[in-house]
């Protein structure tokens, strides 16, 4: 599917991220992720994350190759994709550069949502990033997950 | 005693919000967000039930959740690895939750949307501190 164009600016904003594995026996895993990109064709997904945390996720994505990415603001706007995954990589230089961008509107985003500083900076600058590795998977579903009697809708 | 450290309580007083992963029985996963954590004993935790959501249907069909908290003072990450056990919708676990739901509700500004539907409770398989995803609080700049 085409991502819808909300969700490409929090990826490439301010929200808050992270994924979701599973095991063969359906055991899931998370890992907060540290800034993505949404590539040229709208359909295709790269996040990164912490190399610390990377197991058991990309074992779970080499094995079935499923994963889910929650994207949400701290306004609690958020948003859920649904992808297959496609492959995996240390992060280079130009991917630490987008962290770098992405940890300082991170901070920016807690505070202007009302977070006081003593929070919000060490959580939100506290999350691992180097070395990481990225993932990239193709996009199948987005639903809403904004807090509500909405939340799970499909987007299309 | 149970498997839970005392120690893990800060990070369950929803200071930053936790973080809970579940499946589907066909294998797709789930992320979200979760507004409490509750510390019900030293082999259980609740979760807040707010909506009808992918979560409650994916613990029904598989009892498998992977939670992720935050302490609010060493901002230390830590995982719990949980099997749903039941659904409490009255009593003090569920009393208890509910009032905290609300003060938290005032605070974010979603009081009338977060509402408790039930307390989900999980009894705890593993406890892992440090989760690799987080910094030392003295490198953090």
């Amino acid at each position: 599917m085409v991502i819808p164009d909300r969700i490409v600016e929090l990826i490439e904003g301010e929200a808050f991220m992270q994924i979701a594995t599973r095991s063969d026996d359906r055991w899931p895993a998370h890992a907060w992720v540290v800034g993505g990109r949404v590539h040229d064709d709208r359909r295709t997904v790269t996040v990164f994350i912490a190399a610390a945390a990377a197991q058991p996720n990309v074992a779970n994505l080499e094995a079935n190759g499923r994963i889910a990415l929650g994207v949400a603001l701290a306004t609690h706007e958020a948003y859920q994709l649904k992808g297959s995954y496609v492959s995996s990589r240390p992060t280079t230089a130009d991917d630490r550069a987008r962290q770098e961008h992405y940890r300082a509107a991170l901070l920016a985003g807690a505070l202007a949502a009302g977070y006081p500083e003593p929070i919000a900076r060490p959580f939100t600058l506290g999350f691992a990033y180097d070395p990481g590795i990225a993932i990239t998977f193709r996009v199948d579903e987005a639903f809403l997950q904004t807090p509500g009697p909405a939340a799970g809708t499909p987007l299309t | 005693m149970g498997i839970l450290p005392d120690n893990i309580k800060p990070a369950m007083q929803g200071v930053i919000p936790s973080h809970v992963v579940t499946c589907s029985a066909a294998g797709t996963p789930n992320a979200s967000v979760i507004s409490q954590v509750y510390y019900v004993d030293g082999d259980h935790v609740a979760l807040s039930h707010q909506f009808f959501n992918k979560t409650k249907r994916n613990v029904e069909e598989n009892p498998r959740a992977a939670v992720w908290l935050i302490h609010p003072e060493t901002y230390e990450g830590w995982e719990l690895h949980a099997e749903f056990e039941r659904s409490e919708t009255s009593g003090p676990v569920f009393d208890a939750m509910d009032m905290q739901i609300e003060a938290i509700a005032s605070l974010v500004g979603m009081k009338g949307i977060f509402k408790l539907r039930a307390a989900d409770v999980f009894r705890v398989i593993s406890v892992k501190r440090g989760t690799g995803d987080r910094m030392p609080l003295a490198e953090i700049r």
